[in-house]
């Protein structure tokens, strides 16, 4: 067998392309599986109440082991509150990139 | 749930720290192994029109390539080892896992913490390499200063969630959905071991597992996309520093 030309194997990929083309089936879009939607919500906003009460936790465990000041349970309310607030920016942030990425698919 | 166990198999001390070689450990290797055996099979014959397996070796090489390419843009690609490393990993083991007697390495959330944690590490990494202390820009959006002292903290609790969120995603999943599986074939046993019309009853959860199998596979294969997608939009903040709006 002689080794394949340059012209022949372009003209092979062109007619790859267009039969691809032809044969285009939709595939589902992964971010199109609502329980995968939903759980990815769920995470982003669970983990982000979990981390801001930690660190909170964490503010109160060191006042009160290297000072005399008691702050403890104001940091850890204060810094859940702002956990919950970062987890709804999440969400609203792993919104934003789904939609981005349905309106892409629905655009090709 | 006694297929979630971790039992030693070779037990080993160092010091005060149990490292012995577990069921977990000898299952990551098998992971290992089936996915170098499976790139090494697929491309040794390195044919110009592939064959079944080499295609998808080229089908899958291609999925991470573009991934990286419109996630994290085209410098994103000095990546593309680790981020096909990842997805290969994370794939075959949930692939792997649903095979009945495996072990799922992925449902466990050391496991999948351990590879989150990494992930966020190479960021921060890659962040401060590229633009130094600026990469902290990060944590400061678009907005007038009388209201950044309560947004950078929310911002910066924000970036800390990632690896949790990541890790949870996965390890969940894979925990929920085998639990799940198991949980249908006992109702299978007890309703078979019932006797009478319950027994005949007994073929609608065993239907039932056919179809959360092929969920299943489903499930296996999005998480390890979610997992290698998500790896890339972190990426790209990284090395491009996008301010958020």
């Amino acid at each position: 067998m002689t080794a394949p030309k340059r012209e022949d194997l372009q003209s092979l990929g062109e007619r790859l392309d267009a039969a691809e083309k032809r044969n285009q089936v939709p595939r589902p879009s992964p971010a199109a599986s609502t329980m995968g939607i939903a759980f990815r919500f769920t995470t982003e906003l669970v983990s982000a109440l979990l981390v801001g009460g930690g660190i909170g936790y964490g503010i109160d465990w060191a006042f009160d082991r290297w000072t005399h000041v008691h702050t403890r349970p104001w940091g850890m309310i204060a810094m859940f509150v702002l956990g919950a607030a970062a987890g709804i920016l999440n969400v609203i942030r792993a919104a934003n990139e789904i939609n981005a990425e349905m309106a892409k698919k629905d655009g090709d | 749930m006694e297929q979630f166990a971790v039992k030693p198999i070779v037990p080993l001390h160092i010091g005060h720290y149990d490292v012995s070689f577990t069921n977990q450990s000898l299952w990551m290797c098998i992971v290992v192994g089936a996915v170098s055996l499976f790139m090494a099979l697929a491309v040794r014959q390195r044919s110009v029109v592939p064959g079944r397996v080499q295609s998808m070796a080229e089908i899958s090489y291609e999925f991470v390539a573009t991934m990286i390419g419109t996630a994290a843009g085209e410098d994103g690609l000095v990546f593309f080892p680790f981020v096909f490393t990842l997805f290969m990993f994370v794939l075959f083991s949930n692939f792997l896992g649903l095979l009945p007697g495996a072990y799922t390495v992925t449902s466990q959330i050391c496991v999948t913490f351990g590879l989150a944690a990494f992930v966020i590490a190479m960021v921060i990494v890659t962040g401060f390499i590229k633009h130094g202390i600026g990469f902290l820009k990060l944590f400061v959006p678009h907005a007038p200063w009388y209201i950044l002292w309560l947004l950078v903290p929310i911002e910066f609790i924000s970036f800390a969630t990632r690896p949790i969120s990541l890790s949870v995603r996965l390890f969940a999943n894979m925990l929920a959905g085998h639990t799940l599986l198991k949980v249908f074939a006992s109702f299978v046993i007890l309703l078979g071991g019932a006797g009478g019309v319950l027994s005949l009853l007994s073929v609608a959860p065993f239907f039932l597992i056919v179809a959360i199998t092929a969920l299943e596979l489903l499930v296996a294969a999005l998480q390890a996309y979610v997992f290698a997608i998500l790896t890339c939009i972190y990426l790209n903040e990284a090395l491009h520093l996008h301010g958020h709006h």
